[in-house]
């Protein structure tokens, strides 16, 4: 018969200390963690919490597949549950990762020969750099929608003609107004695949956009953010 | 309570099909091991309650069902599982009628740990094995049809739904296992098997994806027939359509559109859009006219406005489901649609339901009512007085003379009429051949 004693409590293969903080804008800034201790799909997302805490939210991975350090962007939501914690850890700070999860990454095949446009509002932007850092031969274009320039996340790491910023409330980006806005004005070869990563409202009318520009909903792929 | 040494078990089940397939598989292993199958108010020894948390309405009856169950059965041991069992476990083991509270994970074990108890060990849950595929076929069952267990979790995070957090990532069992399991369940003498998990679609063992799955398990040599639980729109290629030329497979899709609002779908997190599902049904439709589409809805999403709704009673009509598991959207702790604006007022929810549920009635209506005249091969699952009932190909229930039927059998019904006008109606007809 089997023994059925209560086993020991064990250090959870998921804790994950955070190693550096960087602080991209005044809300915004990213987590570096450890190595991840999983294999991942560029796009892909985890679940994080703080350890010792009793909820966990939905992040995109920040990073490259074969990067030194896992990272996640994190904008704080004011008045918000969850990310004025995460705010306020400290280097050091235990966080709980479980995943990777979900459908939206980057194929190696289709990286190799695929056209890309990455359409992103806000930290929206997370899974295409995490694509550009793995396949930094792709052929690809960012559109990046965000409320003034300064949002435009580690835009320096992304080749100036394929990386368009829109800005909603200043005019120092390359494109003033709503994403949704330029990407009217845009015109694509049609064997572009579109990946589309933000919140609902902003994907559904790029989703309408780019179906008026005839592309087919199956070139056209999405996450959304909340 | 039995005197001799032999002990009694009852059970009692809520929520899905794959939770009836795991309450099943544990009747099998009980039986198996001696016990003898009772009623929870016969006094039996041991009473396991497979709870269900999908929804506020699963809590409240889970919670409901484990309180009339703990009173009825005061000298039983309780054992407490299913997805509440995850997702309030602190609190239900803070409970002094419930004897064990047992995860998902570890579900299939429930009969070591009872023989434990038994033998005076002291024993905990939390010792268990844990593998979501360790049941065995099923032999004894509180049912007609068998389910196969291909696939447990999801990692979709929809954002209304708590079972990426109760039932955990998505997991395929491999195929040599599943394909063994189907040949012991039909070996066992069951006629029908229910091909189910929490996210079917999203089936992967190496290169195998779910529709290979399904043609090997419709290879496997036996006289029995496959159905399919409850799939995702998002889950399948082209040559799915094809495999439904199989005789073994019924022509039924269980196809969770849940709003017919491309909008709506965007903030539940949902894979596709409308035009994607109407795809999918024009497709088999164009193949096969009569194929049977159910579905789930949830009206009253956070933010669901009035044109939204609109668009998803457009839906129900132009898809022709015949029959909608409508459910009232509820806030899950937890989720992503929590934190959503503009959640609905219960009144608002409730006429949802209503109007789609009256939607639900009269598609089903028209839906029997075109197989009036034909004929259908029946599993007989009840026997009444005089009478007995199944359903047939298409998932339509029949209710026909009993001459010479059995339990488990199937028979060729001439259906001649529809009795009933609500979600109870069903098919009346003739015995015209055993098969």
């Amino acid at each position: 018969m089997m023994s059925l004693m209560k086993p020991d409590i064990q250090m959870d293969e998921s804790f994950y200390k955070v190693e550096e903080i960087r602080h991209l804008t005044g809300e915004t800034f990213s987590l570096k963690l450890p190595k991840a201790r999983f294999a991942f799909k560029a796009g892909q997302h985890i679940s994080m919490g703080i350890v010792g805490g009793n909820q966990s939210r939905e992040y995109s991975i920040y990073s490259g597949e074969n990067d030194e350090n896992l990272e996640v962007l994190i904008k704080e939501v004011e008045n918000g549950y969850f990310t004025p914690r995460l705010r306020r850890l400290k280097v050091g700070s235990m966080v709980e990762v479980h995943g990777p999860f979900g459908k939206f990454g980057m194929e190696p095949e289709l990286a190799a020969k695929g056209k890309f446009v990455f359409i992103a509002s806000g930290t929206g932007i997370a899974p295409f750099r995490s694509i550009v850092h793995t396949y930094p031969e792709i052929d690809y274009r960012i559109i990046h929608g965000v409320r003034y320039s300064k949002e435009a996340y580690d835009r320096q790491e992304y080749a100036g003609d394929r990386y368009t910023l829109c800005t909603s409330r200043d005019k120092d980006g390359d494109y003033y107004g709503r994403l949704t806005g330029y990407l009217k004005t845009c015109k694509f070869a049609p064997e572009t695949h579109f990946d589309l990563c933000g919140n609902s409202n902003m994907i559904f009318d790029a989703l309408e956009i780019l179906k008026e520009k005839g592309f087919d909903r199956d070139q056209i792929h999405c996450e959304v953010y909340f | 309570m039995i005197t001799n040494d032999k002990k009694s078990v009852a059970f009692k089940t809520l929520g899905c099909r794959l939770n009836q397939y795991e309450t099943d598989a544990l009747v099998t292993d009980f039986s198996n091991a001696g016990y003898e199958l009772v009623d929870y108010n016969a006094s039996p020894d041991v009473v396991i309650i497979n709870t269900c948390t999908v929804t506020n309405q699963s809590d409240t009856k889970s919670r409901s069902v484990i309180s009339q169950t703990a009173r009825k059965a005061k000298n039983a041991v309780v054992v407490v599982t299913g997805c509440m069992a995850n997702n309030f476990k602190e609190k239900l083991e803070s409970q002094e009628n419930i004897t064990f509270v047992v995860e998902n994970s570890r579900k299939s074990s429930i009969l070591s740990l009872i023989d434990a108890h038994f033998s005076g060990e002291i024993a905990h849950p939390d010792q268990l094995p844990q593998d979501v595929f360790r049941y065995e076929p099923v032999r004894k069952s509180l049912h007609t049809r068998s389910a196969v267990k291909i696939q447990d979790g999801c990692d979709n995070f929809c954002t209304f739904c708590i079972i990426p957090m109760v039932r955990g990532m998505a997991a395929s069992r491999p195929v040599a296992d599943v394909l063994e399991s189907v040949r012991k369940t039909v070996e066992n003498g069951f006629k029908e098997l229910v091909i189910t998990g929490v996210n079917i679609g999203r089936y992967e063992d190496g290169t195998v994806r779910f529709e290979e799955l399904l043609a090997k398990i419709l290879e496997v040599p036996g006289d029995f027939r496959v159905r399919i639980s409850s799939l995702e729109p998002d889950g399948f290629g082209d040559d799915f359509v094809k495999l439904f030329d199989h005789p073994k497979l019924m022509p039924h899709l269980h196809l969770c559109l849940q709003s017919g609002s491309d909008k709506t779908l965007l903030r539940m997190r949902r894979m596709y859009d409308v035009a994607q599902f109407r795809k999918t049904v024009n497709k088999f439709r164009t193949v096969y006219p009569d194929f049977n589409f159910t579905t789930d809805i949830i009206v009253g999403f956070p933010g669901e406005t009035d044109e939204e709704f609109q668009q998803t009673v457009d839906a129900i009509k132009e898809f022709n489901f015949s029959h909608i598991h409508t459910f009232k959207y509820s806030v899950r702790k937890g989720t992503r649609a929590e934190r959503l604006e503009n959640h609905l007022p219960e009144k608002v929810k409730t006429e949802r339901s209503l109007k789609v549920r009256d939607l639900s009635v009269e598609n089903m209506r028209r839906y029997l009512e075109s197989f009036i005249g034909k004929t259908q091969e029946v599993l007989v699952e009840k026997i009444g007085q005089g009478t007995a009932s199944g359903y047939g190909q298409h998932y339509i229930p029949v209710h026909f003379k009993l001459i010479g039927a059995q339990k488990n059998m199937i028979v060729k019904v001439k259906l001649t009429g529809l009795v009933g006008d609500d979600e109870d109606m069903f098919l009346s007809g003739e015995i015209v051949n055993n098969s």
